[in-house]
């Protein structure tokens, strides 16, 4: 019963966040035409993207930490982020401007560039020794090195503007004008959050180990790859529509952790509520602190996400002695 | 209920078990011993269909392992393993209950029937007064108990039992041994269990397998076992027979000799 007072409180905060976000900031003495105007195409379509990003991003996140059996491992450790990243950056030094169904050459290319990362390390663990934790780790930590020194150079030979457009994409976006990205992300977002919903029990044998897993009967092997794929397409279309939003898929399920414990059945739920009033609440902080420029979202989460990795470490060390 | 027929296993081409026949009765309790890297744990493996690959047929009532998929297997076969994970982040109760999962679906919710499972696993692991408790909080002996406990919530009529009471003072060595026997003659669980505690296996168990370098060295009755005088063949160390006093039974001690 305290799990569902945990869920009921973690969806009121929600519902309210929801509700004040979009009138934060709004200034008092503009044109009511204008005002209702910024309101309904740009602040509400903005937080509602942030609240499907950070829901599906806190998603991910908590998958991957199940999958992997490490409390430290990020919906961007497979390289699929910095695969997304490279596509972007290309499109941004090539010059690239078109759009096809609804996506622009950005987001497209580095959604193809999330999909290649995911085949390309998908390919390496399966040859390096099988679909196993620890390849599939190691391959993504090399592929997201790969990938940075390469966007990296991309944006050294680019012109300063094409420089300056990369580092923003890396800095993560969720200024959005009109509702077109919103039904193109949540669908995705939402289909696999019912994928995973219905694999929550597999999802905590998963948790307590292979071993045990098996022998519950869970097809361990089969589970990795449904998740491993569902997952990764979701991350890439996240990050080929906001760029990388960092730490967000790390910290909120551990909060969730904390709050609900570790029956997936509640935690699924309570991170995708979590992970979407996290985001508007960073995208807030962004948008307010340095008015009326704005702190782009993913240094935010960034910053916040340093520290809470380095707590985490120092946690889990006492923990384990 | 279960054979194997030629079982071969290769682990980095190194022969674990080489032509393993093996025939297993409902309601029979076999042991099987053997010294270090005999491949006691790969055949409890194999059997459980969590092992590396292998040649040859394992068939469970009749069907082959292959056949059969994880949840099927997971209805007629429950395992303990050797070691377990000790940072389980979960309550007692909310781990064994998890051991439900090959009897649902997507969909289905807790029944009579998980309740009914759950109850008497605890009674009978003797776990009901910690079901609250986080598993990282339980000593040794209670761990292994609600690592039985999750296996018996499971309601398969097949135990594998991978080295139960290596761990645990000779107090809860006891109390586990009578469990498992308990199990075996009381609930007609069919139990086959890995050890290295010749006298247990003597004295509870009805069969013996002795593997000895991925072969089966001796196999029979557990009574005829420490009369067949293999016990020094197979670990290549003397062994003095003697008789406990309170039962009768013969008791294998190591020798002191050279």
């Amino acid at each position: 019963m305290k799990s569902f007072h945990v869920l009921l409180s973690i969806t009121l905060v929600c519902i309210l966040t929801l509700l004040i976000a979009p009138h934060i900031g709004l200034s008092k003495n503009t044109d009511p035409a204008i005002a209702s105007h910024i309101l309904l195409q740009i602040r509400i379509p903005r937080v509602l993207l942030a609240f499907i990003i950070g829901a599906g991003l806190a998603l991910c996140g908590l998958v991957f930490q199940a999958m992997f059996h490490n409390p430290l491992a990020t919906p961007f450790t497979l390289g699929v982020a910095s695969g997304a990243s490279l596509g972007a950056a290309l499109a941004v030094f090539f010059g690239l401007s078109f759009t096809f169904i609804g996506l622009d050459s950005t987001s497209l290319l580095a959604f193809i560039g999330a999909l290649t990362t995911i085949i390309f390390v998908y390919s390496i663990s399966r040859f390096g020794g099988g679909f196993s934790t620890e390849v599939l780790l190691l391959t993504g930590i090399a592929v997201s090195f790969f990938f940075s020194s390469l966007i990296l150079l991309t944006q050294y030979l680019s012109d300063i503007t094409g420089s300056f457009r990369i580092l923003r994409w890396l800095m993560g976006n969720l200024s959005i004008i009109g509702y077109n990205d919103i039904w193109t992300i949540l669908p995705v977002v939402s289909v696999v959050t019912l994928l995973v919903f219905f694999f929550r029990r597999d999802l905590n044998l998963l948790a307590a180990g292979d071993d045990i897993a098996l022998s519950r009967g869970v097809s361990v092997k089969n589970l990795r790859y449904v998740l491993f794929f569902s997952t990764s397409i979701c991350i890439g279309a996240i990050v080929a529509l906001c760029g990388p939003i960092g730490f967000v898929g790390m910290m909120v399920p551990h909060m969730c952790r904390l709050l609900i414990g570790n029956d997936h059945r509640w935690l699924i739920p309570a991170s995708c509520l979590f992970g979407g009033a996290f985001l508007i609440l960073c995208d807030g902080i962004g948008r307010l602190v340095i008015a009326p420029a704005e702190i782009p979202v993913g240094v935010i989460t960034t910053l916040l996400g340093g520290p809470f990795f380095l707590w985490l470490l120092i946690r889990s060390r006492i923990h384990i002695s | 209920m279960l054979q194997t027929h030629h079982l071969n296993v290769h682990i980095a081409q190194k022969k674990c078990l080489d032509d393993i026949n093996l025939q297993f009765n409902t309601h029979d309790y076999l042991c099987i011993i053997g010294p270090n890297g005999a491949g006691k744990s790969t055949l409890l493996k194999s059997l459980m269909g969590i092992g590396p690959a292998n040649k040859g047929s394992i068939t469970i009532s009749g069907k082959p392992l292959e056949k059969l998929s994880q949840k099927e297997l997971a209805r007629n076969i429950s395992y303990v393993a050797q070691s377990h994970n000790r940072h389980l982040d979960f309550t007692v109760a909310d781990f064994i209950k998890m051991a439900r999962y090959p009897h649902h679906d997507i969909f289905s919710t807790w029944t009579t029937d998980d309740q009914n499972a759950f109850d008497s696993a605890i009674f009978l692991t003797n776990t009901e007064a910690f079901t609250d408790r986080q598993i990282p909080t339980l000593s040794g002996g209670e761990c292994q108990r609600v690592m039985i406990a999750a296996a018996l919530c499971q309601q398969t009529p097949l135990l594998l039992l991978d080295e139960p009471t290596s761990f645990l003072d000779p107090r809860h060595q006891v109390e586990v041994h009578q469990l498992i026997k308990n199990l075996n003659q009381e609930h007609e669980i069919s139990i086959i269990e890995v050890t290295h505690d010749i006298n247990h296996a003597v004295q509870h168990s009805l069969h013996i397998l002795a593997l000895k370098e991925g072969k089966v060295f001796w196999k029979g009755r557990s009574k005829d076992f420490l009369a067949s005088s293999t016990l020094s063949k197979i670990y290549e160390q003397e062994f003095v027979i003697l008789k406990h006093p309170e039962t009768g039974q013969n008791i294998a001690l190591t020798s002191e000799r050279a």
